[in-house]
């Protein structure tokens, strides 16, 4: 059962077009991933399924209605680029949040004040936003997202800026929501963390979905022929081979594509033979970063922007 | 429009200005800055130069007694004691003694010397030498009584009668009355002159602050990119009339201080005010006063937060902001000039205008009698540019708070307008 459908969705900027007809469908229950590089379309995509743009096309659906202040009040929404009042008190900051999703009373603000216990900023609730460091910003904004209890939890890019600490923080809290049943919504660029968290993932690339289905289907069906290999002494030499289609290299770890499925076993001797010290040996796997890689190529640097939106 | 989330934006907006340390600092001190600034006005007009000395140099020597006593019953040899050293001399000995005496002008012995030649009976022109001759409180003081000395010596043989003459030196003295419709013809004071003139300046800063701060709430929340947030709740269109409605509320709250700081000082018994400033405010002017006020703050804080949404930093917006502001400060300076004569042709054109009419018509107002006509055609004229100027308002709005990086081109803005967003 689909909670949300995504139907032909575009978007132009002037001569731009930042999405271009794109479609895919978020399952009920489940940690949906939107990813892709910066300015492939991910931010317009979720701006116009949170009703902030108005498409040119397409239509988004919440079991088979139309988007709209009804849906607005059912999600919560971490946008890319954080912002609070800085003067504001931080507890006024999260109820002001509620408010504006039509919650306020004493319930909401006991919540508030548990979910500030949680992230450890009880102490801090009456300090002013500006004096508190970016971390502890995010983690304010984060409450403020998911107070209201929302059916629908929106993140995008929700783990840039965070250090490893506060990323786990965030990550189990994404995982302990699932298990509430909330459906979430995130996109990023870093295909670690999709990889991790996700169940389903959409790929857009330059406006247009590129890949898209569960993360365990997308992976075997590209897996075929792909051997993951974490290793440690050179493996240079595998360019040179006559089996070997195509090497990736990720610092400890490489991907190698094979021109046949069978040849694996011959990868794993010949590196033997090479004295190659091998930690883990895994035939027909592959990364989201692969595939990733395989489906847009190679420009990952960022695309320079000029004036406009973020697309 | 309105609903639970224009009403927590509105009580944001109230919070955040109305209840701010500095805006109640502000709205406390205007009213104080400008006791302040009267009182230091009044205390530099009443603290006049004292112990001033003179020589009085008459070339008519039988005049000299007439000086001494006209001058003896002056106030500035009664109150501020002046000293006239009176001389007569002709022009020669004049021209020695004036020689003799510049040291003791060059090193302020003496402030000055007069002299009255015998020309001086048939043209009045009267000499004066000092180190400092531009002194023009002097040169009023004693314009009176020397005017006076020479008009009774010059009407002297002509077989006048004393009251002839006191006619003949007499002013006009205007006494204005005010004409109006439905009421008795009465005797006109100044009060309603100095109330059109506070209240015009009290309008004029009250708009331009009021837009100036609503301009930078919308770039404060542009810049720190917090209205991705709001706007995941409530749309452009919510936030931007609860803006509005905040701005307005507060500017009005801030006008009721000032107006009432106003009515209550002028009617105390603290201030005795001479009858010819009391205040004639009629409650159709009261009632006026305060709508055009409110239709006034929602335009401007309107024009004012669709600015501050084109521009994502202060500096860009304030060069920005000129023709905006200029809205209000033409209808200022026309409302100031129409102050000398109500009459102006352009002034009851501006009063007419939509935007220069907030500022001009209760000014013109509180000056005359306006047709009905005119103060309804003005505000509905006003209200229906909320009507035409708000959706467009509106539209750059939603488009322009979520726009970022290099300043738009305003070709640019002009085609927000066809955007679907």
């Amino acid at each position: 059962m689909n909670a949300l459908e995504v139907k032909d969705l575009s978007k132009s900027f002037g001569k731009l077009k930042a999405v271009d007809k794109v479609s895919f469908n978020v399952p009920e229950g489940s940690i949906f991933g939107l990813i892709g590089r910066n300015g492939a379309g991910k931010t317009t995509t979720i701006r116009m399924m949170m009703n902030i743009y108005l498409p040119d096309e397409g239509e988004v659906l919440l079991k088979g209605v139309k988007v709209g202040q009804e849906f607005k009040n059912r999600v919560g929404y971490l946008p890319e680029e954080r912002g609070l009042y800085k003067k504001m008190k931080v507890l006024d900051t999260i109820m002001y949040f509620a408010n504006l999703k039509g919650k306020s009373g004493k319930d909401v603000q006991k919540k508030a004040e548990e979910y500030l216990k949680k992230f450890e900023l009880y102490d801090r609730r009456l300090s002013k936003i500006e004096d508190l460091s970016k971390g502890n910003q995010q983690k304010v904004q984060f409450i403020a997202t998911v107070l209201h209890s929302p059916d629908f939890i929106i993140l995008d890019e929700p783990f840039s800026g965070l250090d490893p600490v506060n990323t786990n923080l965030l990550k189990d809290i994404i995982l302990e929501l699932k298990r509430e049943g909330k459906v979430i919504i995130f996109s990023t660029h870093l295909m670690e963390f999709a990889e991790k968290l996700c169940d389903h993932i959409c790929m857009i690339d330059k406006g247009k979905v590129i890949l898209q289905g569960s993360l365990s289907e997308i992976k075997s069906r590209f897996a075929k022929r792909n051997v993951s290999i974490t290793h440690q002494g050179d493996v240079s030499f595998l360019n040179e081979v006559q089996f070997v289609e195509k090497v990736e290299y990720f610092g400890n770890s490489i991907g190698v594509k094979l021109k046949a499925e069978s040849d694996s076993d011959n990868l794993l001797k010949l590196l033997i033979e090479k004295g190659v010290k091998i930690k883990k040996f895994d035939a027909n796997d592959i990364s989201l970063h692969e595939i990733f890689l395989q489906l847009a190529g190679n420009e990952l640097e960022e695309k320079e922007r000029s004036g406009g939106f973020y697309v | 429009m309105f609903n639970y989330r224009v009403l927590a934006v509105l009580k944001r907006e109230l919070k955040e200005k109305l209840f701010s340390k500095a805006f109640i600092a502000m709205t406390l001190l205007v009213p104080g800055l400008i006791v302040v600034f009267g009182g230091v006005q009044a205390l530099l007009y009443s603290t006049d130069s004292k112990n001033l000395a003179f020589d009085f140099v008459i070339e008519k020597s039988e005049l000299i007694g007439r000086f001494q006593n006209e001058f003896a019953e002056s106030k500035f040899v009664k109150d501020q004691g002046y000293q006239f050293n009176y001389l007569s001399m002709t022009r020669n000995e004049f021209q020695n003694h004036l020689e003799s005496k510049k040291e003791d002008l060059l090193q302020e012995k003496i402030t000055g010397i007069y002299y009255v030649p015998n020309s001086a009976l048939a043209d009045k022109k009267i000499e004066y030498y000092s180190k400092s001759p531009q002194n023009i409180s002097l040169n009023r003081e004693l314009d009176g009584p020397i005017n006076k000395v020479l008009l009774e010596y010059y009407f002297n043989n002509k077989s006048l009668s004393v009251d002839e003459l006191k006619f003949a030196r007499r002013g006009v003295d205007f006494t204005g009355f005010k004409v109006a419709k439905d009421e008795e013809i009465s005797e006109a004071g100044y009060g309603n002159l100095v109330l059109a003139y506070a209240f015009t300046f009290l309008l004029y800063m009250s708009l331009l602050m009021m837009g100036q701060m609503t301009m930078q709430s919308v770039i404060e929340e542009k810049g720190s990119k917090i209205v991705e947030v709001i706007l995941s709740s409530v749309s452009p269109r919510e936030l931007m009339t609860g803006k509005i409605l905040g701005a307005s509320i507060t500017g009005g709250a801030q006008m009721g201080v000032w107006l009432l700081t106003i009515i209550t000082v002028s009617s105390s018994a603290l201030l005795a005010l001479p009858k010819e400033i009391t205040l004639n405010v009629k409650p159709e002017l009261a009632v006026f006063i305060i709508v055009n006020f409110f239709i006034g703050l929602i335009i401007f804080t309107g024009l004012f937060a669709t600015l501050g949404s084109i521009f994502d930093n202060p500096q860009d917006a304030s060069s920005g902001s000129l023709p905006l502001m200029m809205l209000i400060i033409i209808p200022f300076f026309i409302a100031l000039s129409m102050m000398e004569n109500p009459n102006k042709p352009y002034a009851e054109i501006a009063s007419l205008v939509p935007f220069a009419s907030i500022i001009v018509m209760p000014a013109r107002m509180s000056l005359i009698e306006v047709p009905i006509w005119q103060q309804v055609f003005a505000m509905g004229l006003n209200i229906a540019t909320i009507f035409l100027i708000f959706p467009i308002a509106g539209k750059i709005y939603s488009v322009g708070v979520l726009w970022t990086g290099k300043k738009p081109k305003w070709s640019e803005v002009v085609k927000w307008l066809k955007l679907k967003n």
